[in-house]
Formats: C-alpha cells, sequence, structure tokens
C-alpha cells in the first residue's frame, strides 16, 4: 500500500513539475492556463489520491475525497474566469491576429 | 431563505473541519448560513440530472484528462514548444445552463482546451495546439453530456 501510495505522489509531482516548468516557457496568458490546468487536474489529483491511499479507510480518508471533488468542480471555473476576463479585456493570444 | 443548503454546507463544514468545540460547530453555522444569504438562488434547471449516467461519466472524462495531460506535457517538455494556440468557436447542440456549465467545465479540465467564453449554443474555446482542436471538435464530448441529461417531454 505505501509503494502504491508512492508512486502516485510521484506521478502527481511529475505533473505538477512539468506544469511549472509550462508556466514558465508558454507565451501568453491562454497557453499558460493549459499549463496551469495540467498541475491541478493531474498533479494534485494525483498527490491527493496517494494520500488518501497512504491514509487508508479512516476519516481523513472521506476529507480527501471531498477535496478532490471541490478541486474538480471549482478549478476549471476559476481557469475559465481568469481567461474570460483576459479575453473580455482585449487580450489575444500570440499569433492571432483580431477579428 | 432555504434550510437545505444550509444544512448541506454546514455537513460540509463538519467533514472538513478538524475540531468540534462549541466556537468552530457555531461558526460552521453562522458561515453556511451567510454563503447561503449572499448568494441568490440558481434558477432551477429545465433539465434533470441523471447521476446514474454521472457515475459512468466520471472515469470516462478522467480517461481523457489523463491522455490529454500526457499530450500537453510532451508539449511542454519539447525543446522546440510545437504549440498553435488558436481561440476556435465551438458550436453546440446543448442549451441548458446545467449542460453548459458540465460541458464547459468538462472542456477547461482536459489540458489542452480551455472555455473562454459561453453562450447558448457556442462556446469560445482555445486549443493548445491541433491535435487537442481535433479531439474537441469530434464532438464525443458533446453526445456525453448531452446524455447526461435525459429529454424530459416538455422539453420536445
Amino acid at each position: 500500500m505505501t509503494w502504491l501510495a508512492i508512486f502516485l505522489i510521484v506521478v502527481g509531482l511529475f505533473f505538477l513539475v512539468v506544469g511549472s516548468i509550462g508556466i514558465l516557457r508558454f507565451p501568453d496568458v491562454f497557453s499558460r492556463a493549459h499549463a496551469l490546468s495540467l498541475t491541478d487536474s493531474l498533479g494534485a489529483v494525483f498527490v491527493l489520491a496517494g494520500l488518501a491511499v497512504y491514509e487508508g479507510f479512516t476519516f481523513n480518508f472521506l476529507r480527501i475525497v471531498v477535496v478532490l471533488l471541490l478541486i474538480y468542480l471549482m478549478n476549471p471555473v476559476i481557469s475559465h474566469a481568469t481567461l474570460r476576463a483576459a479575453y473580455r479585456s482585449g487580450l489575444r493570444p500570440t499569433g492571432e491576429k483580431d477579428k | 431563505m432555504k434550510i437545505f443548503p444550509v444544512i448541506a454546507l454546514f455537513v460540509l463544514w463538519l467533514v472538513l473541519s478538524a475540531s468540534y468545540d462549541l466556537i468552530h460547530v457555531v461558526m460552521g453555522i453562522v458561515t453556511a448560513a451567510i454563503v447561503v444569504w449572499i448568494n441568490p438562488t440558481a434558477a432551477p434547471s429545465t433539465r434533470k440530472f441523471s447521476w446514474l449516467s454521472a457515475i459512468g461519466y466520471m472515469p470516462w472524462l478522467f480517461g481523457r484528462v489523463l491522455k490529454s495531460g500526457f499530450h500537453v506535457s510532451k508539449l511542454i517538455l519539447d525543446p522546440a514548444l510545437p504549440i498553435k494556440p488558436e481561440l476556435l468557436h465551438y458550436k453546440t447542440n446543448l442549451r441548458s445552463n446545467g449542460e453548459l456549465v458540465v460541458l464547459g467545465n468538462s472542456i477547461t479540465l482536459t489540458p489542452g482546451t480551455i472555455t473562454v467564453e459561453v453562450a447558448p449554443g457556442e462556446l469560445i474555446v482555445h486549443a493548445i495546439d491541433a491535435p487537442s482542436q481535433k479531439d474537441l471538435v469530434s464532438g464525443v464530448l458533446d453526445d456525453k453530456v448531452g446524455r447526461l441529461f435525459p429529454m424530459k417531454e416538455r422539453d420536445k
């Protein structure tokens, strides 16, 4: 069980690191948001799943599952709100002509 | 003020809270009440949500997220950074609020595509490169989300 937990957490860390690199490498706010969605829809989820496996079926397990569900519900909303604000204030992706 | 949302939020507080002494429990009740009081009640959806299909939908969506997650990771780690960002207008047959929320959220959750703007029948989506774009335009997500909201008689 511990090894499964370690495996899940390492996979999560991989996505967190790659996502952070992506935020640094991508050119504008739109593409950076893609890197960000990598960190929360995969990175955070794998790390939390690893913690849940490590914890076993206790009350903390339930808490972690609730946090996982909340992440899946809320993070897309945050990304969307950020990009919509950027779009409405006139930003356009680099390389695209204003239509 | 509706009592059911307050109870639901209070239960959420109890689950996430680590301390059950008087002050924290009272704080939970007050917080739940304030949250419900501040937020206006959402308009009732015209479509019924099928929880049964949602059980099948979530693992399917996670599989998609995982697949495109590896794809975007590959893009990020590629020294040439072969991205081709583009805004596209995505036409959908879905109209009701509930359907649009689930569709928009699913698109944003999937790495490689993000919903930028939503209107009934049309979404503006930002795609990071051509394969992500192709995956979305195939319309498979549309069908799946539509199936989560079975048609009621009066919608026909």
